[in-house]
């Protein structure tokens, strides 16, 4: 079975968002979730001091500290290595959301509107709130899949395909063809906060 | 709503959970210091009562604090499917062996005649020492909850636990010695009470130094630096938990320890309430303080640090009006 894997490019990505709106759209995320979120930092002094984003999501670890805590066994890891969670099983403890170390989960029990000062949901927000509830239910923890559906469809990722400026690569991990292995090997690709040792399979190519 | 950025505080656990653990704690030292007391013979009879009526109660309330912390309530019944690898799964098993325990101790030595008989005393003296082992497992484990989080660097230090424990056996104390005075003191009670305060005050110079430490401790590296100086700056945790959580209850302690009961039964007791009362609230400030104060890790990649960056907000101009110039 492939296990799936995702590169990104730190030296294309100039933090358009793009990649949030669009995994956003494909999976109705409540207002304040962010299944594909991008920091800014600022690195070096002046005149050297430069600007730079940093898209980051589920790290679909191969030791993944959520499934760790979980006490129900409704986070589970398929054969291809996305990190899923069986809504059946989990209580919304939130144990899940404190043991990321990257900040990947999220639980989210109220859908408040976008819209400010107490305003109802406008009807687009009452249609993504039923599909939320439908999919992710309510007061659960949920997660980017490396959007399973698609994936299935044979697309991209939605956040790959919206990339404007190709940044994201997601492919097979441990096919040497493949070429997200290719990248890493070659640009030497690296993961974030290694130190964590949750072994996650995006990986980063940073500016050198 | 921000989205998720380094520094962050931590917002999905609440006062909820901080109830839950504080009754957790309450409970198992409550417990702990009532079978304990059992041992010691006649002397010591009301505390042990007091307390084994806290601890079932105040363990079955926390429950029902964290289930209803739960996004899924019904499903709480699956808690414990994982116990080899979760903590909450574990800790689950161990505060309901804790009830189970508990609740019988409580129903065999002030309901029933068991402990008349030789064999019924070793009986229920079987059941505090399971239940004391059960007691002192959960008040780890609520610490053990929290440093077992790898996503909240400040959680992540072993002496949470420590730090857990000790509060526990604190607000144990004052919670017996609440229950005591307000079930009517006199003049057998006051002695009673004295033991205990001077009990109270050597715990809460414990919690001193584990809270020190774990504070120190913090300091030494940046991620749960952050977190001990949001903690430091918050008014709740200096003057809810150290002033009037701490230092209040032991002068009062104090003051307690060195009355007699030629000194007046009712002013023992107001001053034994109050004390056991701030006492008791800084416990749960503690717990809130510690919970609301986790913050997540820094991402970082070649050396390359995001932090969220601190800028002032300009401000913007209102619709219809032009910027100044």
């Amino acid at each position: 079975m492939p296990r799936y894997g995702m590169v990104i490019d730190l030296k294309r990505c100039y933090g358009c968002y793009a990649c949030s709106m669009a995994c956003k759209t494909a999976n109705h995320t409540p207002p304040g979730v962010f299944w594909a979120r991008v920091l800014m930092g600022e690195v070096g002094t002046y005149p050297n001091a430069v600007r730079q984003a940093l898209p980051v999501l589920c790290m679909q670890c191969d030791e993944p500290s959520c499934l760790e805590v979980c006490p129900t066994g409704a986070t589970q890891q398929r054969d291809d290595g996305i990190v899923i969670v069986d809504q059946d099983k989990c209580m919304g403890c939130k144990y899940c959301v404190m043991a990321c170390p990257y900040g990947a989960r999220y639980s989210v029990e109220k859908w408040e509107s976008y819209f400010p000062d107490g305003l109802p949901l406008s009807p687009l927000e009452e249609f993504q709130k039923k599909s939320w509830e439908e999919k992710s239910g309510v007061g659960k923890a949920t997660k980017c899949d490396f959007c399973l559906d698609r994936i299935d469809d044979g697309k991209q990722p939605a956040c790959v395909q919206a990339c404007p400026a190709k940044a994201r690569i997601f492919g097979v991990h441990d096919d040497p063809e493949s070429e997200v292995t290719i990248l890493i090997k070659k640009e030497r690709g690296q993961v974030l906060n290694p130190e964590f040792g949750n072994k996650p399979k995006v990986y980063y190519l940073f500016p050198r | 709503m921000d989205p998720k950025v380094n520094g962050q505080l931590q917002h999905d656990w609440g006062w909820l959970i901080a109830a839950y653990l504080f009754l957790g704690g309450v409970g198992g030292g409550a417990y702990t210091i009532a079978a304990l007391n059992s041992f010691m013979g006649a002397s010591m009879e009301l505390s042990t009562t007091i307390g084994l009526w806290i601890g079932f109660p105040a363990l079955l309330i926390g429950t029902l604090f964290l289930i209803a912390d739960l996004g899924s309530p019904t499903r709480a019944f699956l808690a414990g499917m994982r116990p080899g690898t979760s903590w909450i799964a574990r800790g689950t098993w161990i505060i309901s062996a804790f009830m189970v325990l508990s609740f019988v101790h409580l129903v065999l030595r002030q309901f029933t005649d068991v402990g008349t008989t030789a064999g019924g005393q070793t009986a229920i003296n079987i059941i505090a020492i399971a239940g004391v082992v059960c007691a002192i497992g959960t008040m780890a484990y609520t610490g053990i909850l929290l440093s077992a989080s790898k996503g909240i660097p400040f959680w992540r230090s072993g002496v949470v636990p420590v730090v857990f424990v000790v509060s526990a056996l604190v607000t144990g104390h004052f919670a017996i010695m609440l229950g005591m005075t307000l079930s009517g003191v006199t003049h057998t009670t006051v002695e009673t009470l004295r033991t205990m305060a001077l009990e109270a005050m050597g715990m809460v110079v414990l919690e001193v130094l584990a809270i020190v430490f774990f504070l120190q401790a913090a300091f030494r590296q940046p991620d749960p630096r952050e977190s001990a100086e949001r903690i430091l700056r918050k008014r709740m945790f200096v003057f809810g938990y150290f002033v009037l959580g701490l230092a209040v209850p032991v002068i009062l302690m104090r003051v307690v320890y060195n009355s007699t009961p030629e000194s007046g039964v009712g002013g023992i007791a107001a001053v034994a309430v109050i004390g056991a009362v701030l006492g008791l609230v800084g416990g749960l400030i503690l717990r809130q303080a510690v919970l609301i104060c986790g913050a997540l890790p820094t991402l970082n990649i070649a050396g390359f640090e995001f932090r969220r960056i601190h800028r002032a907000k300009e401000p913007k101009p209102g619709i219809g009006t032009l910027p100044p110039q």
